[in-house]
């Protein structure tokens, strides 16, 4: 197990809370929880080494969706297209 | 043959096996009422899974919504069955028991409060080994001070099913309700194939193994009560006409039909019995010889019972031994198989009946005197369905210790898994040998070590951190579940000092009992709890403040 922290660059607050997904295989889940001008991202995940990947996926994600907001992220082996379907669910849910 | 109708009603229905725990719970309930407790956003977490290196979940698994099913009050509780495989911890086991309990209070205070359980689970999560033991022993005590006020609901809809430990709280359910997909057994087939060989139970065969604990086994065997097709309407109609029909006389875990079955099967086939010889002495004999006032009797050769002074008191043992001659070749070695679960339940049941008529304080101690190897893992139990004999087991104990008589546990030897569910922690006080030969888990080290992916040298690391996790009778005592450790001479054959000490410490527990609560809210409350389940704790008082 390992927990990765990342921030990036974000300007929209979310209406509300939410949480989607659950700690499953292949799956993960998320709780975003408002907050000011930051998306701050804590992903605990079950599989060691990827810490580039989730920069990646991460990153691609709130270039294009900048939610501010805390993120955290409790994964069991989610591959990226599950883990941004995840959050774009959760922002999904958040809008007002 | 299949029907056109039933083509229509499958190809028009909403898959309830398909929705994650939350979505489950919100399908059943009246619109727009539902509240949810102790949910992601209160982050109680398991504490034990992230030192092991495990991700843990924001709810730990288990959903618990406020709201009303066909205008009544109700509370219904949903296992997440794909964290963990279900599996019962610490927290997941206080949320269902402290949600039972809180539908008790009202229903006491006249706000009748049914509760539904989705039960999709493999029992006792093995990360949180003793402390899921526990918790789950909790939640059947709470059931069961629910389910004389309002009825309480078991659904087991698949794809998982309901094993381990959680399957005695099934069969402690007013009804229960199962789909074709949906499982029931108290071990699952490759624990038992594990344990037993391929022979006594092939994991792979799934026909064998839905023909055994398959929802439509279990309906036509009465083992459950409605059979349903995987639809949202028609599990939300079956749930709500459940409630609705409310408290029973008499529920399964109380019924003789099972009783009568159980006599009349002829199991041993090709093993054979073996045959004459003295009983073999065990610690649990052993104890209960030395204990005794007189002899020792028994319904059953694996079940001996006597008598016991102390102080003014006397008491009945009961004592689960090997029978070497048993029927049932997996309950040989001491096991709590078939026969023993409702030995047990009609030997506790006898001793309520006979003291009915006196005083609640004047009522006989009963001390559950354990020393077994585990439940009886095979085919047979299975398909008879030794869950529900554990669960007659239980419903006796804890109907006894409300009904005032003080159940003391006197653990001398190893007490696992199922085995101690069904005799010992449904005890008001537990008392332990201190000695190595005590060994006090949710399952035996070769066994955990394999289900939980582990080598057997990486358990014993953990255990050496992991509290739970430890098979060191210190450590569990330590948990705050155990009232006194016993310091003996000689632990396989007590002494005479040894039988005076234990003699005291079992008059001292019985009067703690008879000042003490009747639930078993001392568990969560006594020192040690209070330090080492204190994520309980918060559960306790997160639940509580958010019920209303």
């Amino acid at each position: 197990m390992q927990t990765l922290t990342y921030e990036f660059p974000a300007d929209r607050p979310p209406a509300r809370r939410t949480h989607v997904g659950v700690v499953g295989s292949g799956d993960l889940e998320v709780l975003m929880t408002p907050a000011n001008g930051t998306a701050r991202v804590r992903v605990r995940t079950s599989v060691d080494g990827f810490d580039t990947v989730w920069r990646t996926v991460l990153e691609r994600f709130f270039a294009r969706h900048p939610v501010s907001a805390s993120f955290e992220l409790n994964d069991f082996g989610a591959t990226p297209g599950v883990v941004t379907l995840r959050l774009w669910q959760a922002i999904e849910e958040g809008r007002a | 043959m299949t029907s056109a109708t039933d083509w229509a009603a499958r190809l028009a229905r909403t898959s309830f096996i398909e929705l994650d725990a939350r979505a489950r719970a919100a399908a059943l309930l009246d619109d727009g009422a539902t509240h949810e407790l102790c949910g992601p956003f209160d982050r109680i977490e398991s504490p034990w899974l992230e030192p092991q290196g495990v991700v843990p979940q924001s709810d730990d698994g288990v959903v618990v919504f406020r709201g009303r099913l066909g205008g009544r009050p109700a509370v219904v509780i949903a296992i997440e069955q794909a964290f963990q495989g279900g599996g019962i911890g610490e927290v997941s086991g206080a949320k269902i028991a402290t949600a039972l309990s809180l539908a008790a209070r009202d229903s006491r205070g006249g706000a009748t409060t049914a509760a539904v359980l989705l039960l999709e689970t493999g029992g006792v999560r093995l990360q949180e080994a003793n402390l899921g033991l526990a918790t789950v022993a909790e939640v059947c005590s709470a059931l069961l001070e629910l389910r004389p006020l309002a009825p309480v609901v078991g659904v087991i809809a698949g794809a998982l099913g309901c094993f381990g430990g959680m399957s005695i709280a099934a069969g402690l359910c007013t009804k229960l309700i199962m789909t074709e997909e949906g499982r029931l057994g108290l071990d699952g087939p490759a624990v038992i194939e594990s344990e037993a060989g391929v022979a006594e139970l092939d994991a792979s065969d799934h026909p064998l193994i839905w023909s055994i604990t398959g929802g439509g086994t279990r309906t036509r065997t009465g083992l459950a009560d409605e059979l349903v097709l995987d639809d949202v309407a028609a599990l939300r109609s079956a749930v709500i006409g459940a409630v609705a029909q409310g408290v029973p006389a008499e529920h399964r875990s109380q019924r003789s039909e099972l009783r009568a079955r159980i006599e009349a099967a002829r199991p041993s086939g090709t093993h054979d019995v073996v045959a004459g010889g003295a009983p073999p002495m065990s610690r649990g004999r052993a104890w209960t010889q030395a204990l005794a006032d007189g002899g020792v009797n028994g319904g059953v050769p694996s079940l001996i019972t006597a008598d016991l002074t102390l102080g003014d008191d006397i008491a009945r043992i009961l004592t689960v031994v090997p029978d070497p001659h048993s029927p049932y070749h997996r309950a040989r070695r001491g096991q709590v198989g078939l026969r023993e679960g409702l030995a047990l339940a009609s030997e506790v049941t006898r001793t309520v009946t006979e003291d009915a008529h006196l005083p609640d304080e004047r009522r006989r101690p009963i001390v559950a005197l354990v020393d077994l190897p585990s439940q009886a893992y095979g085919r047979v139990e299975e398909t008879l369905g030794i869950h529900q004999t554990l669960a007659a087991a239980v419903d006796a104990y804890a109907t006894a210790r409300t009904a005032g008589h003080p159940v003391i546990a006197l653990i001398v030897g190893t007490a696992l898994s199922g085995g101690l569910l069904a005799h010992g922690f449904q005890a008001n006080q537990i008392l332990a040998l201190d000695d190595p030969g005590v060994l006090i888990h949710a399952m035996h080290k070769k066994a955990a070590a394999r289900v939980t992916l582990r080598t057997v040298a990486e358990l014993e690391e953990l255990a050496g951190r992991i509290v739970p996790l430890s098979y060191d009778v210190t450590d569990w005592a330590g948990l705050g579940l155990c009232d006194e450790l016993l310091t003996v001479e000689n632990a396989g054959d007590p002494t005479e000092r040894d039988v005076r000490k234990a003699k005291d410490a079992l008059t001292a527990a019985v009067a703690r009992a008879r000042r003490g609560p009747r639930d078993l809210s001392n568990r969560l409350d006594s020192p040690g709890a209070r330090r080492t389940r204190a994520a309980s704790h918060r559960v306790r008082e997160a639940l509580t403040s958010q019920w209303d």
